[in-house]
């Protein structure tokens, strides 16, 4: 378990502040943010090589905070591996068993430098020097290192960034293969919403310093909290905007009212009034060729500009007066000849639009 | 520079040519001026060996020192920001462009028997002038600086977040220095001792104010020079050379190669 309390960290002129989470026992969690948004120094302040300006760090309900790294048990994989160069991979792997709380003898390293290495499948590089590794070996003998000496506490920064898109997605399924054969709680560091999605229960949103959203990857992708978040995530259309009450409603909270922006005027469902951000998922907009004679929705009329097609999806980018994506199956794109240049009409609920 | 006609090429190969012949020029006359057999001679000249086994030990001695303290010194500006850091690293390389005789005659007032810091050494039995110590001390102050810049980049060439790593790894602070940043700049470290060495090895201008007998090989050569002339000091002179030039040769085997 990792539980952060209110942390204060600053790094040369950043600040990373109020960051308050929980990762439960052999939980997986993800950190995820755009490039300088703090959260490689989240992962240095939960190691212990940041200094903290205010909060308490936990893990397995024990007060880490006074602790130095070496004292807090947790493997770090970090996204350059920082192998020791003047090493063989065996012996970066085996680095930390002999200092690890139950040292174990010679034999007992051996055995645990092979058993990590027939896990991570890099047995024939054992003699092998550092040098020379692919982007995917470094890697499994990084991830093998910090595993070695069975810390209960993974972290991870970005560990997947220096390598091809093949090796990422077998190197992470093994990762999560790993951490469920292993119940290693892990906190991981990510820019990929993507990764967040596969690999994570739970995952916090990083901006400028703080903690925008947390929840698990489902509720965070469905129902972002902020513009930020639903862009960061790639919900969908984000559009600039105000929102109106409808003259003839006067219930106090969930009103119907009208939002306005980015050219478009939509029927919405809103708990407040003013300057606001509509989300729309592209799933939610339904296509036809024909309008559609349901009055309870909101229609907007188009053409297609592009297909994109995505495996079994096909997003549908619409010109609506403005851009707009909508997603479709690719077999009713095909059933609908949706080609560039065809009109359609999008539907959507007034209730399916996200007002942040 | 970018070159671009013959003629141009011509000239920078000319000109580089006449600087490394002045160089090697002179070095090579002194190495055909001796024959093995004037060489042996000159070893067992009793006087000879004595400077020369003086020259090693003290130089030796002067080279630990500087490592000693030095070493640490070198880590702490390589990687830890302090207040005043620049300042304490243009001390440290102030010695470089002091002349000798000047550097000799300030340690002579500092160490000097008549100095309070000399003057409380002297009670303590360690005497600086005309004594060994004094040779030291000299050779400590002009080789320290190459020492120190030296081994300061070796510490930076090393990637500090390597340090991280092992602590993570339930290494101390300590531990990661020794198993980790150490090795990896231990080469560098050597190499600028040994140049550093070299550069004990040579000193004379510091020397000859501090300690001038027992005499170091440096003092030796230009004593035989100025009491029987050019050809006695030409043996003792093309050894120190041998000397120098092994170390030399060691030096550049121990240092990275440089990038084309």
């Amino acid at each position: 378990m990792i539980r952060l309390d209110s942390l204060h960290v600053r790094v040369g002129n950043f600040d990373l502040r109020d960051i308050s989470l929980e990762v439960p026992p052999g939980g997986y969690a993800l950190i995820i943010g755009p490039t300088g948004s703090g959260k490689t120094t989240l992962l240095e302040a939960v190691a212990g090589h940041a200094r903290l300006q205010a909060g308490r760090v936990f893990m397995h309900n024990d007060d880490v905070t006074g602790l130095p790294p070496e004292r807090r048990g947790l493997g770090f994989v970090y996204q350059q591996y920082h192998l020791f160069p003047h090493l063989s991979v065996r012996d970066n792997i085996g680095y930390g068993i002999a200092r690890s709380k139950g040292a174990v003898d010679g034999a007992g390293r051996a055995q645990r430098v092979l058993e990590l290495a027939d896990m991570l499948a890099i047995t024939a590089l054992l003699d092998r020097p550092v040098q020379g590794l692919s982007g995917g070996e470094q890697q499994r003998v990084a991830l093998a290192r910090a595993l070695a000496p069975k810390p209960s506490i993974l972290l991870l920064d970005e560990p997947f960034a220096a390598v091809d898109a093949a090796t990422r997605q077998v190197l992470r399924r093994e990762l999560r293969g790993l951490h469920e054969r292993e119940g290693i709680t892990t906190l991981q560091v990510t820019h990929d919403f993507d990764e967040a999605l596969r690999l994570g229960d739970l995952v916090a949103v990083l901006s400028e310093g703080r903690i925008a959203q947390s929840g698990t990857p489902e509720q965070v992708f469905r129902y972002p909290n902020s513009a930020f978040v639903a862009r960061f995530v790639g919900t969908g259309n984000v559009i600039a905007g105000v929102v109106e009450r409808t003259p003839s409603d006067d219930r106090e909270l969930a009103f119907r009212g009208r939002f306005r922006g980015g050219g478009l005027t939509l029927d919405v469902v809103a708990e407040r009034e003013g300057p606001m951000h509509a989300v729309i998922r592209p799933e939610d907009i339904v296509l036809s060729l024909s309008p559609h004679p349901d009055s309870a929705r909101n229609h907007l009329e188009g053409t297609v500009a592009r297909l994109e097609r995505v495996g079994p999806i096909t997003l549908v980018h619409l010109d609506v007066g403005r851009p707009l994506i909508a997603s479709v199956t690719t077999t009713s794109s095909e059933e609908m000849a949706l080609h560039p240049g065809v009109r359609v009409v999008g539907s959507l609920k007034a209730t399916a639009i996200l007002l942040v | 520079m970018p070159v671009s006609s013959l003629w141009s090429r011509l000239v920078l190969a000319g000109l580089s040519a006449c600087l490394v012949l002045f160089v090697v020029g002179p070095l090579l006359r002194l190495l055909w001026e001796s024959s093995p057999q004037s060489l042996i001679e000159a070893l067992q000249d009793s006087e000879l060996q004595a400077s020369i086994t003086l020259t090693v030990l003290t130089a030796s001695m002067a080279t630990f020192l500087a490592a000693l303290l030095g070493i640490p010194l070198a880590y702490l500006l390589a990687r830890r920001p302090f207040p005043g850091r620049r300042i304490v690293q243009g001390i440290i390389d102030l010695p470089v462009v002091i002349p000798h005789p000047v550097a000799g005659i300030a340690l002579l007032l500092f160490l000097g028997r008549r100095s309070p810091v000399g003057g409380a050494l002297a009670d303590l039995g360690l005497e600086f002038v005309s004594h060994v110590p004094g040779i030291v001390a000299a050779m400590l102050f002009v080789s320290a600086p190459i020492l120190v810049s030296g081994a300061r980049e070796a510490f930076r060439a090393v990637d500090p977040q390597l340090e991280r790593v092992a602590r993570t790894l339930g290494d101390t602070g300590w531990g990661a220095f020794r198993r980790v940043t150490l090795p990896l700049a231990g080469r560098g470290i050597l190499a600028a001792s040994i140049l550093a060495w070299a550069r004990s090895v040579s000193e004379f201008g510091s020397i000859v104010i501090l300690t001038y007998n027992p005499k170091v090989a440096s003092i030796y050569i230009f004593d035989r020079f100025t009491a029987f002339g050019l050809q006695s000091a030409i043996p003792a002179a093309v050894i120190l050379l041998l000397v120098a030039l092994t170390v030399f040769i060691m030096v550049r085997v121990l240092q990275p190669q440089e990038r084309a």
